[in-house]
């Protein structure tokens, strides 16, 4: 059994393939390293930096990766590139762990015990890729295609595994947004018309973060901004719960009460439309609702708000008075991770609001775009395709015979999870899953297990054995992202290149590759009309005439698309920024935003608050060593009143109950959280022993997470589960 | 003497969200073994009574002192004061590994590398520096807390910064009248006039022997964890002293000429 701890010496001696081919490197060069060279990239030696794209989260950040002999050894931010402006954090810096990672898997498996017991036998891309596509074939052949449920996470190759799906004719698409970010993609398009708008902080004067924790979730570029404006001296005015490190940082920090954020918020609104404070020629103009807002406000007072949130009126109606005076200049942040409360619509509802009455949005140096960080008017090109089939069966998340209004590319994830456990409207057999990892990122782990136990057939594709994986009948080795080749991406009217610095070690493959290979053995070879992983992109390149070794040597391509001088039109039916919105009224929910009180704990319950360290994404960078070395025991945070009623010391392990499940963790006894909330940071507790380093370290919030849905957006309640706490 | 240059690094101590990004870049950068880190975020800790709170991050590493105790007990040499740059340096061929340096650290920031039988500790990435690059730590600082320059370069980030700090401080070391003269220069930190300054420092060079993370670890039996946070006491007697430092134009052409 190889040594947990890899140290950066024994690099040399991991993946003895990519090691041998290294080894030889300076005689006969692979394939990346040759083609480096003759781009001058690399020097004789195989020395030098490989422009490319960062993936330890969604940020996208530019990469220059030093490589020497065949090996990454180092990985800058590229200062040519928007999101890193020459910085990298320390997911994207840590980034070549995740390629080294002892438990990388580097060959196709196939599942020989139980499920989830870990039994594997290797096996070859043809006889692994067979059995996937023969299992898919039958359970289309058996069931009908849309007992097939797909599923993948956020990333450029994704539009390919959407022709998949689609070519497969499944409608069940399952992706993280409903456990993320719905809320406020779902307002933010009903209201302006767009998913998420950018933000300019050139100018900010007054930033109102709810929730939006911008130094541990961070976004490199957006925090660096951030930090840039709060030592401007900006005014930093910070919602949440649990004094965070944006709290740290913040002018201003309210410890609010959970689920209550729309109420402060409608109330700030309250303050600036009954007193005029906002910019009214602006907001006559763009704004449906500006007649009668004031009249449906009126009951959302401060000294209401106060009730409900906890936070003194008189504190509400000052922020309000600053944020107003701000003009343009102040920023109600959309948010990220929007997933807290079935009002968490509201809530995003509100921010959208508030924006709209400061002006920003159209005022030239003002905080807030209404047009999405990528959107660009550069017509990339795309392999020839023939049009999907027809798709007649419900979709198993609901959308949209039970959510009218969920976005049909957002979807409800932990609805889909429910459907194959039920069977209703009608039972699923087969999921294949993409770089994601259900298991863990779903509401009730329990549960989520329990659905697996229904299929026949469960694939994942991924580069270490995740808990979805550890539980796969088959599991595909991708390559990563320093391995390989993604689709084209946009930013700011740019075309940035995600390409392989070192060859995949083992037997990995890109998803591009990986979905065409099954896509042909499926029938669907129409679907992937590409040669390989170059082909595809020189196809993307093709209709601008662009140069595709340029952009290899560079990293991104300017086509020259000046940005568009046009006539200010919102998405929305009425063309206008929509705080009254008709589309909600006829589909039953309030037109205005509005106030829905969410449930609170019982005497004795917690409630579970979920959140980020800026060490970590999500579930998937919790085996990376070099993170694993940096970062904090997950523990649950207490308040001292609350422990010292428990008779609880620091350090103490807790047994953590909710309705679905209970853990069992040590606390961290702090300040920093309201005596009625505690905290757990998700992402640990990981059940796969194929992961040496992250293997039961921690607990694992998804045990304990109960399954809430917003009917508006879809979004999953996260920080509405409530929990009692004992000794353990 | 006049030095060549007088390199220093200048962290302000407003822009660190301790996420860490500095640690891993040095890791990396520097070949640093699992069980040991070159650098550190300092955790002062949640401060004060709910809401009322504060919590504050200080970056450290080597000092690069002007009179640093680690040279004086180098029995092989091995450790010195480059002439050029002043930056303090191990000559790991030349490093017999006896650790004496280690525990003459009052700043605890060197370590034996056992498997190489050596001591290492930050170089400011003297090696990044030779081909025009800033340290590792400093170029990927997220909220530019981390800098770095040439202190005897008026224009250079390190002496901007200087300038235009609205507080700076030191932690100086004196004991036995030997005076480490650190070159980290702590700038702008917040609710200056409220802080206690010692108290708030404390936890730096606890006396106590605790360690300010707390030593759970989770992975290995290496316990690298366990390692990575080597604030151990200083040595009896020793006392830091937490210096404000007042910006004088002395101080940017290199004369040092401090008020406490």
């Amino acid at each position: 059994m190889a040594n947990k701890t890899l140290s950066r010496r024994d690099f040399l001696k991991v993946g003895g393939a990519a090691g041998g081919a290294m080894l030889l490197g300076s005689f006969v060069a692979p394939p990346i390293a040759q083609a480096a060279r003759r781009l001058g990239s690399l020097d004789a030696n195989g020395d030098g930096y490989i422009p490319t794209m960062c993936e330890m989260c969604v940020w996208r950040c530019g990469v220059l990766a030093k490589v020497e002999g065949g090996r990454i050894v180092k990985l800058e931010g590229n200062p040519e590139h928007p999101h890193s402006r020459g910085r990298l954090c320390a997911r994207g810096q840590s980034g070549l762990m995740n390629t080294y990672d002892p438990d990388r898997v580097l060959k196709p498996l196939v599942r020989v015990g139980q499920r989830g017991e870990g039994k594997f036998r290797t096996a070859s891309w043809d006889e692994a890729l067979d059995i996937v596509a023969d299992n898919m074939l039958k359970i289309k052949q058996n069931y009908g295609p849309e007992a097939m449920v797909f599923s993948s996470t956020h990333n450029l190759s994704q539009v390919q595994f959407e022709n998949l799906l689609n070519g497969f004719g499944s409608p069940n698409y399952g992706t993280q947004r409903s456990l993320c970010f719905n809320a406020m993609v779902t307002a933010f398009s009903l209201t302006y018309g767009v998913e998420e708008p950018a933000r300019n902080y050139d100018e900010v004067e007054f930033i109102l973060l709810v929730g939006r924790n911008l130094t541990e979730a961070i976004s490199t570029s957006e925090t660096a901004e951030l930090v840039e404006a709060i030592s401007r001296g900006a005014k930093l005015v910070y919602l949440d719960p649990r004094y965070t490190k944006t709290a740290a940082k913040a002018s201003e920090w309210i410890p609010i009460r959970p689920g209550t954020d729309a109420a402060f918020l409608l109330a700030m609104i309250h303050v600036i439309v009954s007193e005029e404070l906002a910019d009214c020629e602006f907001v006559k103009k763009y704004v449906l609702g500006c007649d009668d807002i004031v009249e449906a406000m009126q009951p959302y007072t401060p000294q209401w708000a106060e009730t409900i949130t906890g936070v003194p009126a008189s504190t509400i109606d000052r922020i309000a008075r600053e944020f107003a005076a701000a003009k343009h200049k102040a920023l109600a942040h959309p948010g990220w991770r929007t997933s807290n409360f079935i009002n968490s619509f509201q809530t995003e509802r509100a921010i959208a609001t508030l924006n709209a009455l400061s002006g920003n949005v159209l005022t030239p140096g003002g905080c807030l775009a209404a047009e999405s960080p990528e959107a660009a008017s550069i017509g990339l090109g795309k392999p020839p395709q023939p049009p999907y089939p027809r798709i007649s069966a419900l979709r198993l998340d609901g959308v949209p015979w039970k959510y009218p209004l969920v976005p049909l590319k957002l979807g409800v994830f932990q609805e889909l999870r429910d459907a194959i456990l039920s069977g209703q409207p009608y039972q699923a057999h087969g999921w294949l899953v993409a770089r994601q990892n259900p298991v863990l990122s779903l509401p009730d782990r329990a549960r989520t297990l329990q659905a697996i136990s229904k299929l026949d057939f469960l694939v994942t594709v991924d580069i270490i054995m995740n808990d979805t994986s550890w539980y796969s009948d088959v599991v595909l080795p991708e390559a990563s992202y320093l391995e390989r080749y993604d689709p084209l991406h946009i930013v700011d009217r740019k075309i940035y290149l995600r390409q392989p610095v070192v060859e995949p070690q083992g037997e990995a493959r890109s998803a591009l590759w990986i979905y065409k290979q099954l896509g042909e053995r499926l029938g669907l070879g129409d679907f992937f009309q590409y040669e390989d992983e170059e082909d595809y992109i020189r196809q993307q390149l093709a209709p601008l005439n662009l140069d595709f070794n340029e952009l290899r040597i560079k990293g991104y391509l300017d086509p020259g698309v000046a940005q568009e001088e046009r006539e200010i039109v919102f998405n929305t039916p009425s063309g206008k920024i929509e705080v009254y919105s008709e589309t909600l009224g006829k589909a039953g929910f309030s037109p205005w935003p509005t106030w829905e009180d969410p449930v609170y704990p019982r005497p004795g319950e917690f409630y579970l608050l979920t959140g980020k360290v800026a060490q970590h994404t999500q579930f998937g960078t919790q085996n990376n060593q070099l993170l694993h070395k940096y970062q904090d025991e997950p523990r649950l945070w207490l308040h001292p009143e609350p422990a010292a009623s428990l008779g609880l010391k620091d350090w103490d392990v807790v047994e953590v109950t909710s309705q679905v499940g209970s853990v069992k963790v040590p606390v961290k006894i702090t300040q920093a959280i309201r005596p009625d909330c505690v905290y757990l940071t998700p992402g640990y507790g990981h059940a796969s022993k194929g992961l040496r380093t992250a293997y039961q370290v921690g607990a694992n919030a998804s045990d304990l997470h109960v399954t809430y849905t917003d009917p508006i957006s879809g979004g999953q309640a996260l920080s509405q589960t409530f929990v009692t706490i004992k000794k353990a | 003497m006049k030095r060549k240059n007088h390199y220093a690094f200048v962290i302000d101590v407003a822009r660190c969200i301790d996420c860490r990004a500095c640690q891993v870049a040095c890791s990396v950068e520097n070949h640093v073994p699992m069980e040991n880190t070159r650098i550190w975020v300092q955790d002062l800790g949640v401060q004060g009574e709910f809401p009322n709170l504060q919590h504050i991050f200080v970056p450290y590493n080597c000092m690069h002192c002007e009179h640093p105790p680690c040279t004086e007990v180098c029995v092989s040499g091995a450790t010195y004061k480059d002439k050029d740059t002043g930056l303090v340096l191990v000559d790991q061929d030349a490093c017999i590994g006896c650790g004496y340096c280690v525990d003459a650290c009052p700043y605890n920031v060197r370590y034996l590398d056992k498997k190489r039988g050596v001591v290492d500790k930050c170089n400011a990435c003297a090696q990044r520096l030779e081909v025009g690059l800033e340290p590792a730590c400093v170029a990927t600082c997220i909220g530019g807390s981390r800098l770095f320059g040439d202190l005897n370069d008026p224009v250079s980030k390190a002496s901007v910064a200087l300038q235009n700090a609205r507080n700076i401080v030191r932690l100086d070391y004196e004991a036995n009248g030997h005076d480490t003269d650190p070159n980290i220069y702590y700038i702008n930190l917040p609710n200056m006039e409220q802080l206690n300054m010692p108290e708030l420092f404390q936890p730096l060079v606890s006396q106590s022997g605790a360690l300010p993370r707390a030593p759970k670890y989770t992975l290995s039996e290496q316990g690298w964890k366990h390692v990575a946070v080597p604030l151990l006491a200083a040595g009896i007697g020793a006392s830091f002293l937490v210096q404000a430092i007042y910006f004088t134009k002395q101080l940017i052409e290199g004369e040092k000429e401090f008020e406490e």
